[in-house]
């Protein structure tokens, strides 16, 4: 008989014949200098005009869509019905990742802030003061503008 | 009882683990204990072991309507031959089934409405037109321990409404059966028609799917059909069904057994009447019925009289009946 071959079936659908030697290689693949983070990526198809980002912890050097390690999340930018966008957290893995050292981008940082996980951000506060004041611009435009056409 | 008529009752309203907590055998011990004085008397609660032995007695088991055929997916019927000792065993298999099968729903207090803010941030406001909404997917908590908050455009961490987290936890962790908003079934007008075709254990189903057991909705309907069975005398819809408990409880803590007690007569079910007296005694155990009956020692149908005489609305149509089957069994006994 010999010694046990094990069959692996690849991402790309190959089949690869392997002895025990030969399957860690193939399961841990690590980048030079690079680390893990917690971003999000985009999922679903990219024809289509409707955003939906998965939580994921992912090697930086990736692609934003490609092969991540694990995901640990949703977030829906379309409200539904209700009002409401979806979030949701696995707040017991994105402990892990974060004690194993992965870094979140900032928009994730900022869910997270604004979930409460984390504390709330800086650039939220910041964008929200400046949301205001273009909000405050629109108004003081718009009473003159239907000012103007009560004069024409 | 023929083999091939029998098959199983698909299992879905069993599949929902019922997610409330678990409530000792005889919780009104417990408390009892706790309490110290033997004279404080507590209510006796839904899912004591008395109240569900009294309660699973009058349910009965018949085995034709249990296992009736329902709609499921078309398969060819199989065919056994078996000796009448085979037979025996299959028969006692199907009743342990049904007995499974007839485990009654929960029926618990409506849930207290969640009030609780987690924050609130003024510098938040006006950053989003629309709201945003947090649930922790962590794997191996239970679904009423999970975290699931709003942020308010206003600014405000708030923690979601039960309804609102009724309707989450079904798009992150969806059961088989529910939907995310409610059927039209169960608004009142429809509910009406409904009750017209004599569906009510089909409501009652639909009903364990779609609501949680200690939710307004779901005691609201059941309340419902629970007045329209009383009120037509259609107790035999519900009667070897696991529902048969929760309609015998709501009467009696309403005090209204009156039409219950002359159908049980009427079908000659003395026991299950006799049963249905002793649980109202224990119930509301200041009564005139059950004070009297405590300090005569009253069993069987004196239990029945003292209940015509004192407690019933309908007295004389209880007695009569009683007098009806007194007279019937001494001729069968002749």
């Amino acid at each position: 008989m010999g010694i046990m071959t094990y069959t692996v079936v690849l991402y790309n659908y190959k089949r690869v014949y392997l002895n025990m030697v030969h399957l860690s290689s193939f399961l841990l693949k690590t980048y030079h200098g690079g680390h893990i983070v917690i971003r999000l990526a985009m999922a679903g198809h990219k024809q289509s005009n409707r955003p939906f980002y998965r939580i994921v912890a992912a090697y930086n050097k990736r692609a934003r869509d490609s092969k991540y390690i694990e995901q640990l999340g949703s977030y829906d930018p379309l409200p539904n019905i209700y009002n409401e966008k979806l979030v949701s957290i696995n707040s017991d893995r994105i402990k892990y990742w974060m004690g194993c050292g992965a870094h979140p981008t900032k928009p994730v940082a900022k869910l997270l802030g604004l979930a409460g996980f984390f504390p709330l951000h800086p650039m939220t506060v910041t964008e929200t003061e400046r949301h205001r004041a273009l909000a405050e611009l629109a108004e003081e435009a718009a009473p003159e503008d239907g000012v103007k056409q009560q004069q024409l | 009882l023929s083999l091939m008529a029998l098959r199983l009752r698909l299992k879905n309203s069993f599949c929902h683990s019922f997610d409330a907590p678990v409530l000792t055998s005889s919780i009104s011990e417990v408390i009892n204990l706790f309490l110290g004085s033997p004279d404080a008397h507590v209510k006796p609660q839904f899912l004591d072991s008395e109240v569900q032995d009294i309660l699973t007695r009058i349910t009965g088991l018949n085995l034709e309507k249990v296992f009736r055929p329902i709609k499921q997916e078309l398969k060819p019927p199989k065919y056994k031959l078996m000796t009448d000792a085979q037979l025996e065993e299959a028969t006692q298999s199907a009743r342990e089934q049904a007995q499974r099968l007839l485990k009654m729903p929960p029926v618990l207090p409506e849930r207290k409405p969640i009030n609780d803010v987690l924050s609130e941030d003024k510098i938040l406001e006006g950053m989003d037109t629309a709201k945003y909404v947090f649930t922790d997917i962590t794997f191996n908590i239970p679904h009423r321990e999970r975290f699931i908050v709003i942020r308010e455009p206003t600014g405000t961490l708030r923690k979601a409404s039960w309804e609102e987290r009724d309707r989450i936890l079904q798009v992150y962790f969806p059961k088989e059966g529910r939907r995310l908003t409610a059927p039209p079934v169960f608004k009142e007008e429809n509910l009406k028609v409904v009750f017209g075709q004599d569906r009510h254990e089909d409501m009652l189903d639909l009903c364990q799917v779609q609501f949680e057991p200690d939710s307004s909705e779901y005691i609201r309907v059941h309340a419902a059909t629970y007045e329209d069975l009383e009120k037509m005398g259609k107790y035999d819809l519900l009667r070897s069904t696991r529902h048969f408990g929760g309609l015998v409880w709501y009467l009696v803590n309403a005090r209204r057994v009156d039409g219950l007690m002359i159908d049980m007569l009427q079908k000659d079910l003395l026991q299950d009447a006799v049963s249905l007296v002793g649980l109202f005694n224990k119930v509301h155990p200041h009564s005139e019925t059950a004070q009297e009956a405590s300090s005569q020692q009253a069993y069987g149908l004196d239990l029945l009289k003292i209940y015509a005489k004192r407690e019933s609305q309908r007295a004389g149509y209880v007695e009569l009946a009683l007098q009806a089957y007194e007279q019937t069994s001494a001729e069968s006994t002749v």
